[in-house]
């Protein structure tokens, strides 16, 4: 095991994955000689050359309908997105095109793309700073990934650049300035396998990207107040883990969807709706964003995001609503 | 006396940096403007340059080691043979440096 930042994690999944798969190309703003937005295509330019690794303009749907119509032709792409928010302009691609491709062929085509966008706030203000996840668990035939570590980025970075199906990988701006650990020898991580990050009894909290460093600082706090979280880290948004999910659920009776979007179908929303389906006994609420656009300012965008505390307090209004008896529900801040 | 080399704290919004290289060892004179070790954050190169005259005497971490904002990286000293206070003392003063990033 080494210990490696964010941004090397995604980069020797990428270049191990170019060199396994030949038909493998990049492209994205910036990631040839400049190295990426967050310096995690770094050396791939110098490593594999121009063909396979490629500069765009500032143009999202070209880039996401560059590589879906060439993936379907027969190779492979991988495409770079800044912010997640500017994916708004490469959805056409990416949902009518992409991802129904394989239902509109009868499997006779494929797309077999990895879109990789960052989400979250971190300064960037209303319009490069959003978590819209969410919106793309609703789209058939799409993948959605977010991992919350450099190891997971990993593994499912490689098992995404394999997938047969239009793929989004999506990572967080907090992620990139601390180190975590990778397996020294190759490893994937199975597409739709959620990971439990602590073990608890009382509740379970449910998040993903960098929302589950936050539930893990929550649980912290809530075992010194006698409270044992559970911590589930979703890693897969589409497909979901049901079966790790319904059996925490299960087991400590109440789930506390923890999210950086909005609750308002929202991740949160969908997932405790099926744990219901399966657990029907279960007390469940949803923790998340408040209704307003992130702000610019770093004082409303703390305000406007979930922060540990606000877990901790989401999480002890869950169990007491229901120990006195009371229906449990959706909230955000 | 004896100083004490900080990682800085206005590293942006780093968390965690890695050390790279240690271009000084261990009871080797510096000048001012010498390098005396370098980092990096997620995204940047951190050249850390003496602004005064010191003696490396002891480096608490190795290369490839992880570190944090505002974690002690070494000790110096004005004299080579000033003797060292026991490890988990506190010292106060800090060695004067400079920062070349890219």
């Amino acid at each position: 095991m080494s210990k490696v930042f964010f941004r090397e994690a995604l980069a020797r999944a990428i270049t191990e994955e170019m060199e396994r798969e030949p038909r493998l190309f990049l492209l994205g703003q910036d990631i040839a000689g400049h190295g990426g937005s967050y310096a995690e295509t770094r050396g791939l330019f110098e490593r594999f050359g121009a063909a396979r690794v490629r500069n765009t303009p500032v143009a999202e749907a070209m880039t996401v309908g560059f590589a879906a119509g060439a993936a379907a032709a027969g190779l492979r792409a991988m495409a770079f997105i800044t912010y997640l928010d500017f994916l708004m302009l490469g959805l056409d691609a990416l949902v009518n095109y992409a991802a129904k491709l394989r239902f509109k062929s009868a499997g006779q085509l494929t797309a077999p793309i990895v879109v990789k966008a960052t989400a979250g706030a971190k300064g960037q203000g209303p319009t490069h700073a959003q978590s819209i996840e969410s919106w793309l668990m609703n789209v058939p035939g799409l993948t959605v990934l977010a991992p919350s570590n450099p190891g997971d980025a990993y593994g499912l970075l490689k098992t995404a650049l394999r997938a047969p199906g239009p793929v989004v990988f999506i990572d967080h701006k907090k992620l990139f300035p601390q180190g975590g650990i990778v397996p020294e020898q190759e490893e994937l991580i199975p597409i739709g396998s959620a990971a439990v990050r602590r073990a608890g009894r009382h509740l379970t909290l449910v998040a993903h990207s960098y929302m589950s460093v936050l539930a893990l600082e929550a649980a912290v706090q809530l075992a010194t107040q006698g409270i044992e979280a559970e911590v589930i880290d979703l890693r897969s948004l589409w497909p979901i883990d049901w079966d790790t999910l319904t059996g925490s659920a299960r087991h400590t009776g109440h789930v506390l969807m923890v999210e950086e979007g909005q609750v308002v179908c929202g991740v949160g929303a969908e997932i405790a709706f099926g744990l219901r389906e399966r657990v029907p006994e279960l007390r469940v609420a949803r923790l998340g964003a408040r209704r307003a656009p992130v702000a610019a300012s770093p004082v409303l965008e703390a305000y406007t995001i979930p922060d540990a505390h606000a877990i901790v307090g989401a999480a002890h209004g869950l169990l007491m609503r229901a120990a006195s008896g009371q229906s449990t529900n959706g909230q955000s801040l | 006396m004896i100083k004490k080399l900080l990682i800085p704290i206005e590293l942006g919004e780093a968390i965690e940096v890695r050390l790279l290289l240690w271009c000084k060892t261990e009871g080797q004179q510096l000048g001012a403007g010498d390098a005396l070790l370098e980092f990096e954050t997620d995204k940047a190169l951190v050249l850390v340059s003496a602004s005064q005259p010191a003696v490396l005497r002891h480096c608490f971490y190795r290369e490839g080691e992880w570190m944090k904002p505002g974690d002690t990286a070494a000790w110096l000293s004005d004299e080579p043979d000033e003797p060292l206070p026991a490890k988990g003392d506190t010292i106060a003063e800090e060695l004067l440096v400079g920062f070349d990033v890219t």
